[in-house]
């Protein structure tokens, strides 16, 4: 019941219902838009936000704990993305490529989604570890290198099976895979670490360690209390691509459409679970699960279309923006802070939406 | 004045495929082309909607007759399959032929 009245209290926050006024506004076919500029600059924006706030937690609370909650995400991530390999591969009788690009954007993470579970709990008045910004730059590129080299190597595989019957060079099947990856792989390594998403979220995580919560005070009002707001705005923009997106659902595939829905839900809960044994607040709980769920929507396409280019990006796109992203803020974030809530063992947070005054 | 007749090569593509044209293009040593963003509707659904790396974008490179061939084949081989992607010559006449 409190899963339902949360899911229900959360439906009406301003995120999710610009976020389907959005979805409305592309579905009447409304020539609403917000301009290109400000729809690129907004991504930058948010990025700079999780950035300062957690800089500024990290030092407030010290970030000597980090090494291990950033391992085991780095471990889950890569577990994750060869679990949903397999799954789409063998169940979902998907192709080697898209198997391996749609397991990858769902091992990555999503920043919108990110954004959306800190103002979630700000709304809740829980706070979170600050590191968890940090994990999220880290985690960025894990999930794409790895799935970049496999599918490399699988291809290398094939061609090595096919030259067999001409040659017997022994070279094994990891040195060829080594050789064909090597260019490309460093070459998307170099451009995903310098890529404006990593180095703006690493940069603001350093100015916020330097500046402190005094230096913070005088750019409060745009990268705290203006942060919601922005998220808002940029809501407006994901429901109108969503929207848009929302007739190539078809083409999806039942399938897929389940495995956008189970899939996170199972990796959230997971990663909420593996943060409590860890020791995260109920917060940092919450958002560590919705790092192991989010699916990436902006990123993905940027790499993948370079690196895996014989997948077909309506597949991945529009599984992760028009389904699991839509699913991820509105559902499975109230269920995880149900489920953190539970294994905190805090009474008192459920208390604050089940509350009725007796007298 | 007099005019020498060159090739001009046009490659409308979605614009994550760029990349993939302008390395290509290096490859056979042409380094100048013009590039412009532009939206439209093919095959592949209306282009330009959404988020920027979802545009089209439309590559313009002037070329010698002899080097068309290869690079036209190049890109039909590695591209045509994977990529939204139009290609089209036309003859035109340009001034300076040393440029090229």
């Amino acid at each position: 019941m409190e899963i339902l009245q949360l899911i229900q209290s959360n439906l009406l926050t301003p995120i999710i219902l610009f976020f389907l006024f959005g979805i409305i506004a592309a579905r009447i076919k409304s020539d609403l838009k917000i301009p290109e500029a400000i729809s690129e600059f907004l991504p930058i924006y948010l990025l700079a936000a999780i950035g300062l706030h957690g800089g500024i937690e990290m030092r407030n609370a010290g970030f000597e704990n980090m090494l291990i909650p950033m391992l085991v995400a780095i471990g889950i991530s890569l577990l994750f993305t060869l679990n949903h390999y397999q799954i789409l591969r063998r169940l979902g009788k998907f192709n080697l490529f898209d198997s391996y690009a749609l397991a990858s954007t769902y091992g990555a993470v999503g920043a919108v989604t990110f954004s959306v579970g800190l103002s979630f709990l700000k709304n809740q008045g829980v706070t979170s570890e600050g590191y968890l910004a940090a994990i999220l730059a880290v985690l960025e590129p894990i999930s794409f290198i790895m799935a970049i080299f496999l599918t490399n190597m699988a291809v290398a595989k094939q061609i090595r099976a096919k030259k067999q019957s001409f040659t017997n060079d022994d070279i094994s099947d990891i040195e060829i895979g080594i050789q064909e990856t090597k260019t490309k792989l460093s070459q998307i390594l170099h451009e995903s670490i310098t890529g404006k998403a990593i180095v703006i979220l690493l940069g603001c995580i350093v100015i916020g360690y330097i500046i402190g919560e005094e230096g913070f005070s005088s750019i409060k009002i745009v990268f705290d209390e203006m942060f919601t707001g922005a998220i808002v705005i940029f809501m407006i923009e994901m429901g109108i691509i969503a929207g848009q997106r929302l007739g190539d659902l078809k083409k999806v595939g039942a399938f897929l459409i389940a495995f956008a829905v189970i899939m996170p839900t199972f990796n959230g809960i997971i990663g909420v679970l593996v943060a409590t044994i860890m020791g995260l607040s109920l917060g940092g709980a919450v958002l560590f699960g919705l790092l192991l769920a989010s699916a990436s929507f902006i990123a993905a396409p940027a790499i993948l279309r370079h690196a895996i280019p014989e997948a077909k990006p309506s597949l991945y796109i529009t599984s992760a923006l028009g389904i699991t992203f839509p699913y991820n803020i509105i559902i499975l974030l109230p269920i995880m802070f149900i489920v953190s809530s539970i294994t905190h063992d805090v009474e008192g947070s459920i208390d604050l939406f089940n509350y009725i005054p007796w007298d | 004045m007099k005019l020498y007749k060159v090739k001009l090569l046009t490659v409308t593509c979605e614009i994550l495929a760029q990349k993939n044209i302008i390395e290509i293009l290096k490859k056979h040593n042409i380094t100048g082309y013009t590039t412009y963003e532009v939206e439209g509707n093919g095959a592949r659904g209306l282009r330009g909607q959404g988020f920027k790396n979802e545009k089209n974008v439309k590559v313009e490179v002037i070329m010698r007759e002899d080097k068309l061939s290869d690079i036209v084949e190049e890109i039909s081989r590695t591209m045509f399959a994977n990529f939204a992607l139009v290609l089209y010559v036309s003859d035109i006449s340009v001034v300076r032929t040393e440029k090229f």
